[in-house]
C-alpha cells in the first residue's frame, strides 16, 4: 500500500516540478560525462588510427636485431595482422651515376594501414614485386633511370618497377635527406648488404584491436632485446598538440560540469529536503514510522536516480552520434563509441551523485519529527557538515573516477575548496560593509541591500554556488578561447603549404623575384648546407648505435612538424659519453635570429665563430655555453664556440634548424636554398613553370596536411563549443536550483511587505536590484579566480603563456549581473506578479 | 498504573521542560489528568502556555521530560518513536490549525492518505463519503492551492475521521478562519465526532468553542486546571 501512495507522490512531485532539478542535474552529470568520455574516446581512437596510417600499421616494433621468428608467431597467435620492414642506407648504381639512398624493403602484407601508391609500368598499383625496386621521383632524375631499367643494389642487380607516388610512413624529410627506394624484403638477402656491423633497422609492424596488442606488448617482453623500441606518437606534431589540447580542455570541461551538477543537484536535494519537511512532519503525525517515512522518500530517490542514469544514457549516446555527424566527416577513422566503460563511468556518476549529495538531505528529511506539526518551523537551513563532507567526498571521487588523473582532479577541488572558503569570508566582510553601503540609496536599493545583506549572512553558501558556476564557465570559456586562437595562429590563414629545396645562389634571386611578380610572399631563404658534428671541447661525439636512434628521431621531429607522425622514445639520457647523431645535419647560417626562435640562454651571435644550438639537443649533448663544438663539412673541419641556446617553435610549420653557424664561417661552403611559402590553388600552374625553369629546384606540398590539420583544428574546436554549452547549462541549473530555493521564504517576505502596501512595481525593482548586486559579486569574485586559476592552467596544464585577460574583467561581472537578473526576473516571474490576495493564499501553502 | 476500561488518556505529574543557554524553562508542570472515552475537552489558554505542548503529548508526537502518560491502555511515554507512530496510526486522527494538507495531493488522496498508508483497501469509497458528508464532494479532486480555507479545513476534518479514530485532537481548529466559516467548521466537527464517537480533545483559545465541550481545562504557565465543576468521578485535575 505504502508504494501506491509513495508512487503517487512521486508522480504528483513529478507532475509539479519538484523532482525536475535534480532529475535535471543528476542526468546532466551523467550525460556530461558518457558524452565526454564517448567523444574523447572516439578522438583518440580516430587520432590513434590516423597515426597509424603514417606509420602503415597500428604499432611498430623497431629493433637493431634480425626478426625474431617467436615475436611473429605471438602476434600471430594473438590473431593480428604483421608484416616486416628492413631500412638501411646504401649506394645505388646505375651505370655511372650514384647515390646514397635509404632502403626500405618490404613484406607483402605492407602496409597494414595507409596506402601505398606505385607508378608501374603496369599502371597504378601497391604491388612491391620482388625483383624491382621503387624510386622517388627525384632520385630517378637524379640518377637518370626510368621504369624499366637496371640498377645495382649492393651485390644484387634489381629493376626499377616503378615511381613512388605515395607512401604512408615516408619520413617528411622537407631538407634533403637521403632519397627513397623501396624493394621486396625476399631480395635483401641477395643484395649482401647486410654484413657483421651493419647499420640496419628492423621493423615489425602489426595491426588489430587495442586490446590484443595491448596483449603482445606484455606476451613478447621476454622476448625484446634491450635496444627494441615501441614507436609511439608523436604529441610534439601540430594535430597532436591540438588534439591533445582538445582531450585535456574536454577532460577539465568533464570535470568542471560534473562539479557544476553535482552542486546543482545537491542544492536541488536540500530544497526538496526543505520543502518537504512539513509533509513528512505531517504523515508521521498520521501514523507513519520513521522507516516508512524513509522507504516513501527514499523510492523517490531511486527513481530519480534511475530515470537520470538511463535518460543521461540515453542523451549521452545521442549526443556521441551527433559529434559523430559532425566531427565523422572530416576526422577519418571518426566512430562513436558508446563503450560499457562509458555506461558504467554514467551509472557510477549517478550513484555517487545520488548517494553522497541527495541521500544525507532526504535521510535527514525523514528524521523530521511529527512534533513539528505543532512547532511548524520551517526551513532548517542550518549547514549540514555531514553533508559538507560527504558532497566534497563525492566531488572528489567524481573527478578521479571520470579523469583517472588524482593531480588534477586534486588541484581542482582543492582550487573549489579555497575558492569556497574566500566566498565565505568575503561574504562575512560583506555583511559589515553593506549597511553603511545602504544608507542614502533609494529605498527599492536600499530594501535590495537589507535583503541581499540579511540573505547573505544566512545563506552565503549561495553566493559560493553562484559565484562558483560563473567562475567555471568563464574559466571554460577562455580556455576555449585561447587554445582556439593559439591553433590558429600555429596555422594561419596563409601558411606556408609549398616547400622549395635545393635552390642555387643565382636560381633563388630569380625565383623570389618571379614568385614576387605573382604576389605571392615568400619565408625567409635558408641557406642550408649538409655537416656533421664531431666533437664537443674536442672529446669525439659516440656514434649511436642504430642509425634511425635518438638523435634522427630529434631531427625527425623538427621535420614533421604537420604531419602528426611518429617518432621513437629517447634512449640518450641513459649514455654516460655524448652520443653524436650519427649522421649529417642540415646546418644553416643567418646574422638574425628567426622569428619563431627564442634565444633561452646567451646571446645572438655578436662576433665570429660561433654557433646557437636548439635547447633540447644542447640538453641532450649536455653542452654549456662557451663549448666548443667541432663540425665537418665535406673533408673540411672547423670549430664554433656555443653562444646560445634557442627554443624552437616545431608547430610553426617553418623550416627549423638545430644548429645556426655564425654566417663568417660558412662563407666559403657552396650552399643551396630552402624557402617557404604560401600558393593558393588558383596558382598552381606557377608552380610547374617554375618547376620547368628550374629542373634541380624541389618542391614539397605540404597543402594536403596542412588542409587536414585545419580541418580537424575546426572541427575539435566546434566539440569544445558543444562542451561548453553543457557545462554552461550545468551552471545555469546550479543558479535555477539556488533561485527557487528561496522562492518560498520571499514569497513570505513579498506577501507581508504587500500587505504592508508595498506597491508591486517597488517589490519588483528592489527584487530586480538583489539580484543585479548579487551577480555583480559573484562576477567580480568569480573573475578573480577566474583569472587566477586561468593562469595555472594555462602554464601548468597547456603549456601555454600566461598573459592577462582584460576582456574577462568587462565579461564576468556583466555577464553576472545579466544572468541573475535575468534568471531571477524570469524565475520570481510568478510571485511578482499577483495580487496582494493570492500571494498570501500562496504563502500560507508554503 | 493501572487504567480502568473507561478512561481514554491519562498523565502522571507530567513535565516538560527546555533547556536554554543558561537555565531550563518549564512548559508544563505536574500535569494530572484523565479523559474517558467519549468525552469532548477543550485546552484553553493564551498563546504560549503550552497548551499545544500538552496536545503534542498527549497525542505521542512528543515525549515528556518526567512524569507517564498513557493513552488507550499504553504507557507512551516509554514508548520509540515508531511505536507511538503505530498507536497514533491505530487509534489518533488529528485537525491543525493550518489544516496541513499535502499539496500535492488532491482533496480526496489527501482524506484517503491515512487510510491508504494503514492498509486498509476501501480508502478511497470512505473518503468519497467523508468528502461528501463534509459538503466537498464537487471538489474532491481538487487540490489545496485551488480550495478556500474553509473548504482546506473540511477536507483535514475529513482526513482525521477516514481511519475512525477513538480520539481526535485538534489544535485551534478555526484560528484562521473567519468566524462564519470557522463556525461552519465547528459544527462539522462536533456533528462527526458525535455520529463516529469519538473522543475529543480541543486546543483553543476561543471561549466560545471550549464551551461547546462537555469539559473545559485552562491552562496557565504550564499548570491546568478544570475550569468548570468537575462532573463527579470522571477526571481529576492536578
Amino acid at each position: 500500500m505504502w508504494a501506491k501512495v509513495a508512487w503517487r507522490l512521486f508522480w504528483r512531485e513529478l507532475k509539479n516540478g519538484e523532482l525536475w532539478v535534480i532529475a535535471f542535474a543528476l542526468m546532466l552529470a551523467v550525460l556530461t560525462v558518457v558524452s565526454l568520455s564517448g567523444i574523447t574516446d572516439s578522438v583518440r581512437s580516430a587520432l590513434m588510427q590516423r597515426s597509424s596510417n603514417f606509420t602503415a600499421a597500428d604499432k611498430v616494433l623497431r629493433s637493431s636485431s634480425p626478426f625474431q621468428p617467436g615475436i611473429l608467431q605471438q602476434a600471430e597467435q594473438l590473431g593480428l595482422q604483421t608484416a616486416q620492414q628492413i631500412q638501411f642506407n646504401t649506394m645505388l648504381f646505375a651505370g655511372d651515376n650514384m647515390q646514397l639512398v635509404n632502403v626500405k624493403a618490404v613484406s607483402a602484407q605492407y602496409p597494414l594501414r595507409g596506402e601505398l601508391l606505385l607508378d608501374t609500368a603496369a599502371g597504378k598499383n601497391a604491388i612491391v614485386a620482388p625483383g624491382n625496386v621503387y624510386l622517388e621521383a627525384r632520385l630517378a632524375q637524379i640518377l637518370a633511370v626510368r621504369v624499366g631499367d637496371e640498377l645495382d643494389v649492393g651485390a644484387a642487380k634489381l629493376k626499377v618497377g616503378g615511381i613512388i607516388l605515395e607512401e604512408p610512413d615516408a619520413p617528411l624529410n622537407l631538407f634533403g635527406g637521403q632519397p627513397r627506394v623501396m624493394m621486396h624484403l625476399s631480395d635483401v638477402a641477395a643484395t649482401e648488404v647486410i654484413q657483421p656491423g651493419s647499420r640496419i633497422s628492423y621493423r615489425y609492424l602489426f595491426a588489430g584491436s587495442e586490446a590484443k596488442l595491448k596483449q603482445l606488448e606484455t606476451d613478447i617482453k621476454p622476448l625484446m632485446s634491450a635496444n627494441d623500441r615501441w614507436q609511439q606518437l608523436d604529441r610534439q606534431s601540430a594535430v597532436g598538440s591540438a588534439l591533445d589540447r582538445a582531450e585535456r580542455f574536454l577532460l577539465l570541461a568533464g570535470l568542471l560540469g560534473i562539479v557544476l551538477a553535482a552542486a546543482a543537484a545537491a542544492v536541488a536535494a536540500n530544497r526538496y529536503s526543505q520543502r518537504h519537511q512539513m509533509a513528512v512532519a505531517v504523515i508521521k503525525a498520521l501514523g507513519v514510522t520513521a522507516p516508512l517515512a524513509r522507504k516513501i522518500y527514499f523510492s523517490h530517490l531511486a527513481l530519480v536516480t534511475g530515470f537520470a542514469s538511463l535518460s543521461g544514457l540515453l542523451l549521452g549516446l545521442l549526443a556521441n552520434f551527433a559529434v559523430q555527424g559532425i566531427l565523422g566527416q572530416w576526422l577519418e577513422g571518426y566512430q562513436a563509441v558508446f563503450s560499457a566503460k562509458s555506461a558504467w563511468l554514467g551509472i557510477a556518476t549517478a550513484l555517487i551523485c545520488s548517494l553522497l549529495f541527495s541521500l544525507r538531505p532526504v535521510w535527514r528529511l525523514t528524521a523530521v519529527p511529527a512534533i513539528e506539526v505543532l512547532r511548524q518551523q520551517k526551513n532548517d537551513s542550518r549547514i549540514d557538515y555531514w553533508q559538507l563532507v560527504s558532497g566534497s567526498a563525492a566531488v572528489l571521487a567524481l573527478m578521479w573516477l571520470f579523469s583517472g588523473d588524482i593531480w588534477l582532479s586534486g588541484m581542482l577541488f582543492l582550487a573549489c575548496s579555497g575558492f569556497g572558503l574566500c566566498l565565505l569570508g568575503f561574504a562575512a566582510v560583506l555583511v559589515r560593509v553593506a549597511k553603511p553601503m545602504a544608507a542614502g540609496q533609494s529605498s527599492a536599493l536600499k530594501l535590495a541591500l537589507a535583503n541581499l545583506r540579511r540573505r547573505l549572512w544566512q545563506n552565503s553558501f549561495q553566493l559560493m554556488t553562484f559565484s562558483l558556476a560563473l567562475f567555471l564557465t568563464l574559466v571554460l570559456y577562455f580556455l576555449r578561447a585561447e587554445l582556439l586562437e593559439q591553433w590558429k595562429q600555429q596555422v594561419p590563414e596563409n601558411a606556408p603549404n609549398q616547400f622549395l629545396v635545393n635552390m642555387t645562389a643565382t636560381e633563388k634571386d630569380q625565383i623570389a623575384q618571379q614568385l614576387q611578380q605573382a604576389g605571392l610572399t615568400t619565408g625567409t631563404f635558408y641557406p642550408m648546407i649538409s655537416g656533421r658534428v664531431l666533437a664537443v671541447n674536442g672529446e669525439t661525439l659516440l656514434e649511436p648505435e642504430q642509425d634511425d636512434g635518438t638523435a634522427q628521431r630529434s631531427e625527425q621531429a623538427s621535420q614533421q612538424q604537420s604531419s602528426g607522425r611518429t617518432a621513437q622514445q629517447s634512449t640518450a639520457e641513459t649514455s654516460p659519453r655524448r652520443q653524436g647523431f650519427g649522421r649529417e645535419l642540415n646546418l644553416s647560417w643567418l646574422s638574425e635570429l628567426p622569428a619563431n626562435n627564442q634565444i633561452t640562454a646567451g646571446h645572438w651571435f655578436d662576433g665570429p665563430a660561433q654557433v646557437s644550438v636548439e635547447q633540447q639537443q644542447a640538453e641532450r649533448l649536455q653542452l654549456k655555453l662557451g663549448d666548443k663544438l667541432t663540425f665537418a663539412i665535406g673533408g673540411q673541419q672547423f670549430d664554433a664556440t656555443v653562444s646560445s641556446f634557442r627554443k624552437v617553435d616545431w608547430n610553426s610549420l617553418q623550416p627549423n634548424f638545430f644548429m645556426l653557424l655564425s654566417p663568417d664561417l660558412m662563407e666559403n661552403f657552396p650552399a643551396t636554398y630552402l624557402t617557404a611559402f604560401y600558393l593558393p590553388e588558383t596558382q598552381q600552374p606557377l608552380l610547374t613553370g617554375l618547376l620547368k625553369q628550374f629542373p634541380t629546384v624541389s618542391v614539397i606540398s605540404v597543402a594536403v596536411i596542412l588542409q587536414q590539420v585545419t580541418s580537424i583544428i575546426d572541427q575539435v574546436s566546434l566539440a569544445l563549443t558543444l562542451i561548453l554549452i553543457l557545462v554552461f547549462a550545468a551552471a545555469v541549473l546550479v543558479l535555477v536550483a539556488q533561485v527557487q530555493a528561496t522562492v518560498e521564504q520571499r514569497e513570505q517576505e513579498l506577501a507581508i511587505l504587500r500587505t504592508l502596501g508595498a506597491r508591486g512595481r517597488f517589490l519588483r525593482q528592489a527584487v530586480l536590484y538583489e539580484f543585479a548586486a548579487l551577480g555583480l559579486l559573484a562576477g567580480v569574485f568569480a573573475t578573480i579566480l577566474a583569472e587566477v586559476l586561468l593562469a595555472i592552467v594555462q602554464m601548468r596544464m597547456f603549456q601555454l603563456p600566461f598573459n592577462l585577460h582584460q576582456s574577462l574583467w568587462g565579461i564576468g561581472p556583466a555577464a553576472g549581473v545579466l544572468l541573475l537578473t535575468l534568471l531571477g526576473a524570469l524565475l520570481l516571474r510568478g510571485i511578482l506578479q499577483p495580487t496582494p490576495a493570492s500571494l498570501i493564499r500562496r504563502a500560507l501553502h508554503n | 498504573m493501572s487504567v480502568t476500561p473507561e478512561l481514554f488518556i491519562q498523565t502522571r505529574q507530567l513535565c516538560k521542560q527546555v533547556a536554554l543557554p543558561g537555565n531550563t524553562l518549564n512548559i508544563l508542570t505536574d500535569i494530572n489528568l484523565t479523559i474517558n472515552r467519549g468525552d469532548s475537552v477543550a485546552i484553553v489558554g493564551a498563546s504560549g502556555s503550552g497548551k499545544s505542548t500538552l496536545l503534542g503529548l498527549l497525542a505521542g508526537l512528543d515525549v515528556p521530560s518526567s512524569g507517564e502518560v498513557v493513552l488507550a491502555g499504553r504507557r507512551i511515554d516509554a514508548l520509540s518513536d515508531d511505536a507511538r507512530a503505530e498507536l497514533r496510526a491505530q487509534h489518533v486522527g488529528f485537525v491543525f490549525q493550518s489544516f496541513l494538507l499535502l499539496p500535492a495531493l488532491s482533496a480526496l488522496e489527501n482524506v484517503t492518505l491515512p487510510a491508504e498508508l494503514a492498509g486498509q483497501r476501501d480508502a478511497t469509497a470512505r473518503g468519497k463519503q467523508l468528502l461528501e458528508l463534509v459538503g466537498l464532494s464537487e471538489r474532491m479532486h481538487f487540490f489545496p492551492a485551488q480550495l478556500s480555507g474553509g473548504e482546506q479545513q473540511r477536507v483535514a476534518i475529513a482526513r482525521a475521521f477516514i481511519t475512525q479514530p477513538a480520539i481526535l485532537f485538534a489544535d485551534e481548529p478555526s484560528a484562521n478562519l473567519d468566524s462564519a466559516t470557522g463556525r461552519r467548521v465547528e459544527d462539522l466537527l462536533f456533528e462527526l465526532n458525535r455520529s463516529q464517537g469519538t473522543t475529543l480533545v480541543l486546543v483553543t483559545h476561543n471561549p466560545q468553542l471550549a464551551a461547546r465541550c462537555q469539559r473545559q481545562f485552562l491552562m496557565d504557565a504550564g499548570r491546568l486546571t478544570e475550569a468548570l465543576p468537575m462532573a463527579e468521578g470522571r477526571s481529576h485535575v492536578g
